[in-house]
């Protein structure tokens, strides 16, 4: 067993900090502050593959391993956690399960324009009566001769505002059971597709979460992904990808916000001593480090489990709430170390905490995360 | 050399991360994040500038080939991957203990001995003018006296014609454009490009195929007795902190009177970054 | 060795491009007067180029003992090859203990050169020089990133050699009366013919370089007083060829631009010397100075933070000493 990175996740690691700290992380806090998407550095992103993170080469993407992916979402997310997040849902859940249940049709048509970053992915489940509970999906398709039609709406949909290419969820209203839902490759294109208004959200802003609409939406048969009734084990499969990606966000936050506070304590001085010489202080910094790595161990083993193939369901559940639970403290204690700076949007502890929140409750919420453990615990033979 | 064919040799170096940059002033420490590599600003732009052309050529049916070229430590292996990743064709790693320690002399030494006895047709090396740690600007020039190499220093721009660079630069204030035929060394000023950045693919595809050879002395077929830091002209007698030499300096009283003290004490300090002498009084 | 020759000569390389700017020449003349107080050699100046004789008699009268002088229409421009292979031609036949050159970028190309061919080494960018109790050149540079100081010797080749940042040693003043002798010397015949070719020469004087990369910084908090006084730093910023930056507080009052900002919000600015004037030093401003190799801070408040980082704390009215040192500088700097 070795723990220390290998010299390509380090120099996958550069490459990514290099790029978002010039180009991302100047932007960073405006973006926030206006809640805007910013285009221009989506623009510089496709052709470095950072849209294509995991796809092979021979369709225009990095052919990166899951670590590396882990890596790439968690450097974004030290810098701009809103845009690792548009990175992460784009890869995980938006254009992995066409990799992955695609037709070699449905792969040429989608994979080498999201691969590029010409065409921005998402995923929708949650609606205003599902969430954790993927059984209350309201939104319907209905089987027509040449094709289906889909009645719904979808909520808080990452990338919802930009998204050009968005696998939605949706049920068969004749049918009853797990095999009745279905994911459908719904273009922006498709008649009666429409996007809601941005939400205003408590962090994450410089993505365009919104709701979906899906009014008599028509899309041909070609569209739905899989085959037909595998649509939860599709979304399930997402998520247990996406969750490493959502896991890497939270970690990037947590790191991002921890460097703050070491350098601000460091810096800071009172009672004639910097921070760091006080005690309450020492452990605080200790405990957010130990956090952070111990979160990260378990991240990169969920990532390499899936890697190796198998089920790596649980592993990516534990890599999710533990480095979701880290951002919230690392975050927290690092605003407590800033005082009344690190309430001020002066300084960037102050959104790392607001976007802290957010990682425990997307891509399934750490209770969530729990039952997945949990029913990994029971179920597996002893 | 095929006429068709230009082999381009592009040094670099592995050098500390400036934004990590292990010194604290106040307390005269250094601290152990020198580990933590990054590739030289200036070497960077010597890639890209040897990038740029390899690109050219490409539109004129030229097969340009650009090789990275770093002395340093087994780790400084990274920097090549990172120069395989921005689309250099292979990587040189020369590594040995009997070479740590040199100084430019002897770096340009064993620099140019690789050169001659492995790439002999090289037409075009590059090196960045000077890199971040160190600053002496001097490899550039001595590898060029190595190789018996025309050398054209802080170029801002250089093109290729069939077998004539043609180089553009700013020094001591006068702007010049300068000619020489190939084979040439040419150093690359800081500013003189924006450098690309690495896409991922270019990254997971150095790893997936490794170009990168690792020479050692007994493969440059040094002495046996090589050692580059006792055969260095140079020594360094000491190194100390300047901060530690002197503590915050308090001066009081009238403007007129600290001023003049300011100047008396610290008149060289400032004049020296003016680039001017002041009078004394 | 020639019977020229001592072999405890200082020699300091005549570079009179841009005479009227780069005094670096005068310069290291001085220190090598110093320095050979101590060798007991000469110190010598060595000029090649056409129509130069003015030089030579501007280098006496700075200090040189002997002025070697290689005069001829073909050295009318600087020409790196030929400069480089007169140098150590000469070198080679007078076996000079020294040589010191002027780290102008034309230095810093023929140096390395001079010091590879001569198998010497070569320190660059000396702060300061001195001479050890053996006789030794002490080359005394910034190493890590200039973030130590080293002292280096050369024990054993020679000449030692060593190149100087304009401004790092004052000029001695003119002296007419000073005595010095020229020895000219002819154009070597088999000089080969340069492989780098110029083929179009212009002056351009230096613009700014910007507050990143300026080598003087001058900040001003809310201490400037106002906006009109604040203005002051600007004259001061002229004088020293500097640039202007300043606290979160100055920029939200208006008193100067955002991209003045020096800060974690702003720019990082890492400059050979930063004068503060009136800030009382928040964490997110200092940060971004912290790479400063000097600073003046200037508050009445000697407990401010700012005034705990600097190098030389001037307890005072911000704005008065910012008058005092532009009075200062308009008597010191030279026409």
């Amino acid at each position: 067993m070795d723990f220390n990175p290998c010299m390509k996740h380090q120099v996958v690691r550069k490459t990514v900090r290099e790029f978002a700290e010039n180009e991302i992380g100047p932007h960073a806090a405006s973006l926030d502050r206006e809640g805007r998407f910013p285009t221009e550095i989506i623009e510089k992103m496709g052709p470095l593959n950072y849209f294509g993170l995991q796809v092979p080469p021979s369709l225009g993407g990095a052919g990166l391993d899951t670590i590396s992916y882990a890596i790439v979402i968690e450097e974004l997310s030290r810098v701009c956690a809103a845009l690792g997040l548009c990175v992460s849902v784009h890869n995980s859940v938006g254009l992995y399960p066409i990799l992955r249940f695609g037709t070699d049709e449905q792969i040429a048509r989608f994979v080498p324009d999201m691969a590029a970053g010409k065409h921005i992915g998402a995923f929708c489940l949650t609606e205003a009566n599902a969430g954790s509970d993927a059984g209350g999906v309201e939104t319907v398709a209905i089987k027509t001769d040449d094709g289906y039609t889909i009645n719904g709406t979808k909520i808080f949909v990452t990338n919802g505002g930009v998204c050009d290419v968005v696998l939605v969820f949706a049920v068969d209203a004749g049918s009853q059971g797990p095999s009745r839902s279905n994911v459908f490759i719904v273009e922006k294109k498709c008649p009666g597709f429409s996007v809601g208004e941005i939400e205003d959200l408590c962090g994450m802003r410089a993505n365009p979460v919104s709701s979906l609409f899906f009014e008599n939406c028509r899309i041909p048969e070609t569209n739905l992904l899989g085959k037909p009734g595998q649509g939860l084990k599709i979304g399930l499969t997402a998520l247990d990808t996406g969750r490493i990606g959502i896991a890497a966000q939270a970690l990037g936050i947590a790191q991002a916000a921890f460097e703050a506070a070491l350098s601000y304590a460091k810096e800071r001085r009172q009672f004639n001593s910097p921070l760091t010489k006080f005690q309450t202080i020492q452990n605080y910094l200790a405990d957010m480090a130990t956090s952070i790595e111990s979160s990260r161990l378990l991240l990169y083993r969920a990532a390499a489990a899936k890697d190796k193939g198998g089920d790596f369901g649980a592993q990516s559940a534990m890599a999710k709430l533990s480095c979701s639970a880290t951002a919230r403290t690392v975050t927290d204690l690092a605003v407590q170390i800033h005082g009344g700076y690190g309430y001020s949007r002066e300084y960037d502890v102050e959104r790392y905490f607001r976007e802290a929140k957010v990682t425990q409750i997307y891509e399934g919420t750490s209770e969530v995360q729990k039952m997945v453990i949990a029913r990994h615990l029971i179920t597996r033979p002893s | 050399m095929e006429n068709n064919t230009l082999d381009i040799i592009v040094c670099i170096k592995q050098v500390p991360m400036v934004s990590e940059l292990p010194w604290n002033s106040k307390t005269g420490t250094l601290k152990r994040e020198l580990a933590q590599g990054m590739m030289d600003p200036a070497s960077r732009l010597a890639l890209e500038a040897g990038l740029r052309l390899q690109r050219a050529g490409q539109l004129e049916d030229r097969r340009i080939r650009v090789t990275a070229l770093t002395m340093g430590p087994p780790m400084a292996e990274e920097v090549l991957h990172q120069a395989v990743s921005l689309g250099a064709d292979h990587g040189v790693l020369l590594t040995d203990r009997k070479m740590a320690g040199a100084d430019t002399n002897l770096t340009s030494f064993i620099l140019g001995r690789y050169i001659r006895m492995f790439k002999p047709d090289t037409g075009l090396v590059l090196c960045g003018a000077q890199t971040s740690d160190s600053e002496t600007a001097q490899v550039g020039p001595q590898l060029a006296c190595e190789l018996d190499f025309p050398a054209i220093g802080w170029a801002s721009d250089i093109r290729l014609t069939q077998r004539t660079l043609v180089v553009t630069r700013l020094v001591d204030d006068f702007m010049e454009t300068l000619e020489m035929d190939l084979p040439g060394l040419v150093t690359i000023e800081l500013g003189a490009f924006v450098p690309r950045y690495a896409g991922l693919a270019g990254v997971a595809q150095a790893f997936a195929s490794p170009k990168i050879d690792v020479v050692d002395a007994d493969r440059l077929e040094l002495d046996r007795d090589f050692n580059a830091l006792k055969d260095s002209p140079t020594r360094i007698l000491d190194v100390f902190s300047p901060a530690t030499q002197k503590e915050s300096r308090v001066l009081k009283g009238a403007a007129k009177t600290v001023v003049d003290k300011l100047f008396t004490d610290y008149g060289k300090i400032i004049s020296s970054a003016m680039g001017k002498d002041l009078k004394k009084k | 060795m020639s019977k020229n020759s001592t072999g405890k000569d200082i020699w300091v390389l005549g570079d009179y491009r841009n005479y009227f700017k780069n005094r670096v020449t005068l310069q290291i003349l001085a220190r090598a007067r110093a320095l050979a107080e101590k060798t007991g050699g000469r110190v010598c100046g060595v000029v090649f180029g056409h129509d130069v004789g003015g030089y030579t008699g501007e280098y006496i009268a700075h200090g040189a003992d002997r002025v070697y002088v290689i005069d001829h229409p073909r050295l009318k421009s600087y020409g790196i090859e030929t400069f480089t292979n007169l140098l150590i031609r000469l070198a080679r036949d007078m076996n000079p203990d020294i040589i010191l050159i002027g780290a102008t970028r034309f230095g810093q190309e023929v140096a390395p050169r001079v010091a590879k061919q001569l198998d010497t080494g070569l320190t660059a960018d000396c702060i300061d020089l001195e001479i050890d109790d053996k006789g030794r050149l002490v080359q005394i540079a910034p190493s890590f990133g200039g973030n130590l100081i080293a002292r280096i010797l050369t024990p054993k080749a020679r000449p030692q050699m060593a190149t100087v940042r304009p401004g790092t040693f004052h000029e001695l003043p003119h002296d007419n009366t000073a005595k010095g002798e020229v020895v000219t010397l002819d154009l070597p015949e088999d000089l080969p013919a340069e492989r780098v070719r110029c083929t179009h020469s212009e002056y351009r004087p230096a613009k700014t370089l910007g507050i990143e990369k300026a080598d003087i910084v001058i900040t001003g908090g809310r201490g400037m007083g106002s906006k009109g006084k604040f203005k002051k730093l600007f004259d001061l910023a002229g004088l020293l060829n500097a640039e202007v930056g300043a606290t979160r507080p100055v920029v939200h009052a208006g008193w100067v631009g955002h991209e003045a900002l020096v800060g974690q919000a702003g720019k990082h600015i890492r400059p050979k010397v930063l004068f503060s004037f009136g800030i009382s030093g928040a964490i997110q401003h200092t940060a971004a100075l912290m790479d400063a190799d000097f600073i003046v801070a200037v508050n009445k408040n000697p407990d401010a933070t700012m005034m705990k980082l600097a190098d030389v704390a001037i307890v005072a009215d911000a704005n008065q000493v910012c008058s005092g040192i532009i009075r200062a500088l308009k008597e010191k700097i030279r026409d």
